[in-house]
């Protein structure tokens, strides 16, 4: 898992932050007079906003050198937020993978006990840009570098509602297409299921069962093995 | 890559997306990539009342590795072509 929100102090002699060149990191935006307020605290005095290809990295204005960084790998969700009602100023809202015991209650401030910010556990973030006109573009850029940066070792999770000894249902997707590298995995924890809920994950994967068992082709063992032989 | 096209045939539908976070977010399937990012547009948080600040988002990105269920409409389930595909899709082919 990538860190979450992170210090970031590494500023480079033109008082913009160091970039990780050797990793190929690009600058791709930057945002002056932009705030950001993490979890449920007040907005930071404006400083400025970097997206790089890796990140997203916000230097205080009033406080030199300090600032935060997060990876893209580490924001789940991102989002434009209007509504002055439920947050007094446009802003991107983002979440972000944090420790846990963060903020799952409505809470949400836990991060700061004994009056520490402990940033890894922050899972909230809103930038408020000085131009809230910029934010769809602002909004554009997070999606962009999201996809720059897919999960590098999403783990086959065994939750897997379709697992169970079903063949046909783990080779299928697991050593299939060899341009979903990243993909995969997420395929392989995702259900269909339809507005019935459980009752349509189960059905389905009754369905599928009785797929293999009534579907003649799937009866030969060594058409299997020649699938995970093709797979690879 | 039978999910990524089956996704994009769900483009323009209304799905939920439940998050492992237990975040659920329904809204309109504006697009999906290979990666199963997604893109949701006229969004709205099932559980308001757990999520009240999530309200004021109309569109969201949401990244593919942090969802936990799909939600399809139900007519945006064709029983008998997931079964094709998913055959097709076992033979590797």
């Amino acid at each position: 898992m990538a860190p979450g929100l992170q210090r970031f102090t590494d500023i480079a002699g033109d008082g913009g932050p160091r970039l990780d060149a050797a990793s190929g990191e690009e600058l791709l935006r930057m945002d002056r007079a932009a705030s950001v307020a993490l979890g449920r605290r007040a907005p930071e005095p404006p400083g400025t906003l970097f997206v790089t290809t890796r990140r997203v990295i916000w230097l205080s204005e009033t406080e030199k050198g300090q600032g935060y960084a997060v990876d893209f790998l580490a924001i789940t969700l991102h989002a434009v937020s209007r509504d002055l009602e439920a947050y007094p100023s446009p802003c991107i809202y983002t979440q972000i993978d944090a420790e846990d015991g963060s903020d799952e209650e409505a809470g949400g401030s836990d991060f700061e006990a004994n009056g520490d910010l402990q940033l890894a556990k922050v899972s909230e973030m809103r930038i408020i840009l000085s131009d809230p006109g910029q934010l769809d573009a602002l909004f554009d850029v997070f999606c962009h570098c999201a996809e720059l940066n897919p999960d590098p070792n999403a783990v086959r999770n065994e939750e897997n509602g379709w697992s169970g000894g079903e063949n046909l249902a783990e080779g299928g997707w697991i050593h299939g297409d060899e341009d979903m590298i990243d993909g995969n995995d997420l395929e392989a924890h995702m259900f269909f299921t339809n507005l019935i809920g459980q009752n349509g994950v189960r059905d389905l994967g009754r369905s599928v069962r009785e797929l293999q068992i009534d579907d003649q082709r799937f009866e030969d063992a060594e058409e299997e093995d020649e699938i995970q032989e093709n797979g690879h | 890559m039978l999910f990524f096209s089956y996704f994009k045939e769900l483009v323009g539908k209304e799905v939920t997306v439940e998050l492992k976070n237990d975040l659920a977010i329904r809204g309109t399937l504006h697009s999906v990539d290979q990666y199963l990012n997604i893109k949701l547009e006229n969004t709205r948080v099932v559980d308001q009342d757990k999520y009240p600040h999530m309200l004021s988002v109309r569109n969201c990105f949401i990244r593919g590795s942090v969802v936990r269920y799909v939600l399809l409409p139900q007519d945006g389930v064709d029983i008998d072509i997931l079964h094709d595909a998913t055959r097709r899709e076992a033979r590797g082919g």
